[in-house]
């Protein structure tokens, strides 16, 4: 593997979890949305 | 009236209910593949450029638009896109694609999920030992499919038992609801899903080189194959509109399924958040576990002549050929072969059981069947519609309701949806609306993107298809003579379940229309 697939591999990875861990935090830091309630339906 | 609609049991279930929609068989067998033929390392330039202005764009405006068709009691998109244009008489036939196209792919995925039902089977009871070599493991899969006859398989006997599970546990799964059924699943199956990748991503990475002889052979070079960057690629065309079909087909954008589960959120629960949450899912998978598994083990016990011919024959040989060879060569190689087949079948059906939702919530939404009947009418229609794609395999069927189903509607009407949702709901309403309820905002520039570039960006992969394969798809140019009347009698039979579709929507349109001059029923909208 050439230097600039490792850089290309490692970038890539960076990105996802960046964007994974970001997302996954935020998720679980927020509030849950488990709540039941009645919506109205047009049936 | 009032009815008590169904909600998803938590914030994090709605998430890996869309992640594993979006986590399907392509995202293990297509992109490492379209990645290894379009430039390698380079490829993944256009890949976050597509990710970042057609992607992530095009999650927040499903989510987003499903979320506020899902307060007027729609949970497809005929409603939803009526609620979004109320003016226009005809966008709602648009919006019929939203229900056609999630019942195409089912008929045949399903069938396709079956294989890798059958073949985790096979792996734990060594059923394909013997093959050990890609022709021998190339007729197995032949004669399972039903294709030949040979000392493997006599018939389509086997293929069919597996066909029938996966089936009944598609449709039993969506008859158990939201919570109970397709939420539980995708938690478990997603679970089960990373835990599997893991585990074979650090097998294979750990596995060097099999043969001492050739120590080239070896999975850090067999990353290289995948990733060492041909910056010349950048300069095709071709490179770019295959990163951005990669992207577009791996989030399930432009199915309509984002749209059903969506609408089953609240009016307060964030769509900006969970978006941007089960794209990311999506992508961990694709990149990090499909682009570590294959393509590395291929090359570790191939080397790099006879992996580029594998890459070049397409996803299918590399998942049901390629792969169980290499399982076969290392050590519990029936344990790793189940754990990849059920990887895959996980995937698989994570995906397809949100392809069967948007017809049963159209059901129980616009003709107010009861799940139960809803989900009997859904199993028996589509497990009719599913014979041509056993039986006929080999005369193009699937590949031409992959085509239209898994290919021109996606495009079509992620589209549409785009520019309705910046151009007829507005971008006022559509930033407002997004970010009702948020746990995150939206950087600012994606008012510009969503507005201009994202739409732009789709009828440009729309219109540069139209203007290179429009003519030999619809003259058939490259089908093969015998499987002419196939092709035809399955475009037919799709315009005709297109038509029947739209006349229900038409039916409930008029009736809804009738009672609302009778004054029995307030306009919804």
């Amino acid at each position: 593997m050439r230097f600039d697939g490792w850089i290309f591999m490692i970038l890539s990875w960076l990105v996802i979890l960046s964007l994974f861990f970001y997302s996954l935090i935020h998720t679980l830091r927020s509030k849950d949305s488990n709540k039941a309630d009645v919506r109205r339906s047009s049936g | 009236m009032e009815e008590q609609r169904e909600r998803w049991g938590s914030k994090l279930g709605v998430i890996l209910a869309v992640a594993g929609s979006a986590i399907g068989l392509g995202n293990f067998l297509r992109f490492p593949v379209q990645a290894a033929k379009n430039g390698g390392g380079a490829f993944m330039i256009p890949y976050f450029v597509a990710l970042f202005l057609v992607g992530l764009p095009l999650m927040w405006i499903e989510w987003t638009i499903g979320r506020f068709g899902g307060g007027f009691g729609h949970s497809t998109a005929p409603g939803m896109f009526h609620t979004l244009w109320e003016k226009n008489k005809f966008i709602k036939y648009f919006g019929v694609i939203g229900i056609f196209g999630p019942i195409v792919i089912f008929i045949y995925y399903v069938y396709i999920e079956s294989w890798l039902l059958g073949y985790s089977v096979f792996a734990l009871l060594g059923k394909y030992n013997s093959c050990t070599t890609e022709q021998s493991m190339s007729a197995f899969l032949q004669a399972y499919q039903g294709l030949v006859k040979n000392e493997f398989f006599a018939n389509l006997g086997p293929s069919y038992f597996f066909f029938l599970i996966t089936f009944i546990l598609n449709v039993l799964i969506v008859y158990m609801g939201i919570q109970k059924g397709i939420e539980k699943v995708c938690k478990w199956g997603l679970a089960v899903l990373f835990l599997f990748g893991i585990i074979l991503v650090v097998r294979i990475l750990i596995l060097g080189a099999p043969d001492p002889a050739k120590p080239d052979f070896n999975t850090v070079n067999g990353l290289g194959f995948l990733w060492n960057p041909d910056w010349s690629a950048l300069k095709s065309a071709k490179v770019w509109l295959a990163a951005t079909g990669q992207i577009f087909f791996t989030l399930s954008c432009g199915i309509g399924v984002i749209l059903t589960y969506a609408s089953y959120l609240t009016k307060q629960d964030d769509v900006a958040l969970s978006g941007l949450s089960a794209a990311a899912t999506n992508e961990v998978a694709e990149v990090i576990f499909g682009g570590s598994i294959v393509i590395p083990a291929a090359f570790a016990f191939f080397g790099p002549v006879v992996t580029a011919k594998i890459a070049g024959g397409g996803a299918y040989n590399l998942g049901f050929v390629t792969m169980p060879l290499v399982m076969q060569k290392i050590a519990f190689g029936n344990i790793f072969g189940f754990m990849w087949f059920m990887l895959l079948f996980l995937a698989g059906i994570t995906s397809s059981i949100s392809l069967a939702q948007p017809a049963i919530a159209f059901m129980e939404d616009e003709f107010n069947f009861s799940k139960k009947k809803a989900s009997w009418v859904f199993g028996l229609v589509t497990f009719v519609l599913c014979q041509p794609a056993i039986f006929l395999l080999s005369r193009g069927v699937v590949d031409e309701l992959d085509f239209w189903g898994g290919t021109f509607c996606l495009v079509l009407f992620a589209t549409v949806e785009s520019i309705l949702f910046a151009w007829v709901f507005g971008m006022e309403n559509a930033w407002t609306e997004m970010h009702v309820g948020s746990d995150i905002t939206i950087p600012r520039i994606y008012r510009f993107i969503i507005k201009y570039i994202t739409p732009a960006f789709l009828l440009f992969v729309l219109g540069f298809w139209f203007w290179q394969d429009w003519t030999s798809i619809i003259l058939m140019k490259n089908v093969p003579k015998e499987n002419v009347l196939f092709v035809l009698g399955t475009r037919i039979g799709l315009v005709i379940f297109f038509g029947a579709l739209a006349f229900l929507v038409w039916h409930i349109w008029q009736k809804r229309e009738q009672k609302r001059k009778e004054g029995m029923q307030p306009d919804a909208f």
